[in-house]
């Protein structure tokens, strides 16, 4: 222990020890090595597990995974096809459909500052962490997506053919005897995830820059609407800089995640309940969680079930508060907003969107180039 | 209060400024304005020892331009009593506040939700409440 103080102090190191200080500040060097998340500044870098910290080799072999069609069982499909970056990670459909055409009962989901998100997928309060939610896409049988279920094997088999997977998985995991598991599969799957982080849009400039003139004065109304507790009241479920209720950030709280029902159904079954399907309390019924509101424009058909076409239906839902039903948010109130005002607020939801996020090269598809 | 106190942005930078640090959801905002205390000073409102009487029942009735309300008591803000420390902002990191943000903002930095930290605050109004 003493020595170690002492090989701190440089100046007063006997040569002897200097070379190996040398060698250790070398190491402590390489093992602080963050990565660089780029983030815009006073922005908190997001928690990552102790398990799976990032590395930039990581997060290149998880954006290889990623757009990796051999991890479908048939070969049809990658994470891509239901998460394309053009569209801001989502797909553009009402339903997710899987690789042997099965339907998904929900829709699909923007995966943009995912690493910031209390919970996963629409409604689940106990899935939190991006590995293990990868599983679900990849083995699940209800519905089924990539199809993998029971193929574990076969899929480690292809993956070990590939050079740049021959090389890549050793020096990401050069603690395992044989680096290609399911498990490291689903690490770099969710490093990739995690570096997708977008603060980009002209929103955030005007916001967080001061740039008065990068957003319109109809989208400064719109803003004021957004923000208002008496009117729209939209913040108090896409609250903060996310727009998405509460964050999780590193060195933070260890907030939960928040699930509201909207009314948005009667009666919401099975399995499109809402959190009841895994809490099974009958007051859970319909609760959701409220998704980043980030380029939202990309995103249609919203909501859970994709039900709503455009962003002005979303307004209408919005303005009826919702059905009459004993589990709704008290956050939803009916409220009336004329023609301008409802123009403005769509304005305001515009500025949300980050161009760059759709054609950085960080996240795109990395076997184009040699297709 | 007979007399309604008007501020605006040139008064409070009379006044003497106060900053508070947030890091609500992991984004850090220096913000500075004055601290409410003082603006309470500044209209007359007793405050230490003299909170007395009809006045600890008094509270402050804050409004947004939206007609949003929330309440502070006046003992809850005093030093001498609940000491929560509450700032009148009127810039962040270093601007002007904006838009949905101002040009008026309270920022109740011990509340651990922010909706007491009312947005594009208006008025403030003192209420005494004994009958
Ligand atoms: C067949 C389409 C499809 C495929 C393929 C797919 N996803 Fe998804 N993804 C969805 C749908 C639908 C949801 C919403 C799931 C739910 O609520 O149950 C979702 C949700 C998610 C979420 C949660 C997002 C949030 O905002 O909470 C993550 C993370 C995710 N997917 C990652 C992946 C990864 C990683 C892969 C590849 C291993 C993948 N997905 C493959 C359709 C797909
Ligand atoms: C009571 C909380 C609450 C309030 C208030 C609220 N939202 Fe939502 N929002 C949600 C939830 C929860 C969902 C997902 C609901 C579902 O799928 O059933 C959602 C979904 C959405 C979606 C679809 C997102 C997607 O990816 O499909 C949009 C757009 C949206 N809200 C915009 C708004 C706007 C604009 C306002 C203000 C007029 C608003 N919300 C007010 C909770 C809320």
């Amino acid at each position: 222990m003493s020595r170690t103080i002492h090989l701190l102090c440089g100046a007063t190191c006997r040569t002897g020890l200097r070379k190996f200080a040398l060698l250790l500040a070398a190491a402590a060097a390489l093992c602080a090595q963050d990565f660089d998340w780029r983030l815009r500044p006073r922005f908190a870098p997001p928690s990552v597990p102790a398990d799976n910290p990032m590395s930039a080799e990581k997060v290149e072999l998880g954006r290889r995974l990623f757009y990796d069609s051999r991890l479908s069982g048939n070969g049809t499909q990658s994470c891509a096809t239901c998460h394309r970056q053009e569209l801001a990670f989502t797909d553009g459909l009402a339903h997710a459909v899987g690789s042997t055409g099965q339907l998904h009962p929900r829709s699909s989901m923007s995966l943009v500052n995912i690493a910031y998100a209390p919970a996963l997928t629409w409604a689940d309060p106990n899935l939190s962490d991006l590995a293990p939610q990868a599983l679900a896409p990849m083995f699940g049988t209800d519905p089924v997506e990539l199809g993998l279920k029971g193929m574990e094997q076969t899929l480690l088999a292809r993956l070990r053919k590939e050079p740049i997977y021959q090389s890549l998985f050793p020096r990401v995991f050069p603690q395992s005897a044989d680096p290609f598991t399911v498990e490291n599969v689903t690490k770099a799957l969710a490093a990739f995830e995690r570096s997708i982080i977008s603060t980009r849009s002209p929103y955030d400039r005007y916001r967080y820059d001061g740039v008065e003139d990068a957003i319109s004065a109809a989208a400064k109304r719109g803003e004021k609407l957004f923000f208002s507790g008496e009117k729209a009241g939209c913040f108090q479920c896409h609250g903060g800089w996310n727009f998405s209720g509460p964050v999780r950030f590193a060195g933070g709280p260890a907030v939960e995640a928040e699930f509201h029902n909207t009314g948005l159904r009667a009666f919401y079954k099975a399995p499109n309940n809402g959190i009841e399907r895994h809490t099974g309390r009958p007051s859970d019924n319909g609760r959701f969680k409220a998704p980043t509101l980030r380029n939202i424009v990309l995103t249609a058909p919203y909501m859970h079930d994709g039900s709503i076409l455009t962003l002005e239906g979303v307004l209408d839902h919005y303005a009826s508060g919702g059905k009459a039903i004993p589990n709704k948010s008290p956050a939803m109130r009916s409220h009336k907003l004329t023609p301008q005002q409802r123009a403005d607020l769509i304005e305001f939801l515009k500025t949300l969107t980050d161009v760059e996020l759709l054609r950085d090269p960080r996240w795109s598809d990395p076997w184009k180039a040699q297709r | 209060m007979k007399q309604p106190l008007r501020l605006n942005a040139e008064d409070l930078s009379k006044m003497p400024r106060a900053s508070v640090d947030t890091r609500f959801d992991g984004v850090a905002v220096h913000y500075e304005g004055v601290w409410l205390t003082e603006v309470l000073k500044k209209a007359g409102v007793p405050s230490g020892v003299e909170l007395r009487g009809k006045w600890l029942t008094g509270y402050l009735l804050m409004e947004a331009e939206d007609g949003y309300q929330v309440i502070f008591t006046l003992a809850d803000l005093d030093p001498m009593f609940g000491g929560n420390p509450v700032l009148l902002a009127d810039a962040a990191n270093g601007k002007a506040l904006s838009g949905a943000e101002g040009p008026f903002r309270l920022v109740a930095p011990r509340d651990r939700r922010g909706a007491r930290s009312v947005r594009m605050l208006k008025k403030i109004e003192i209420v005494l409440l004994r009958k």
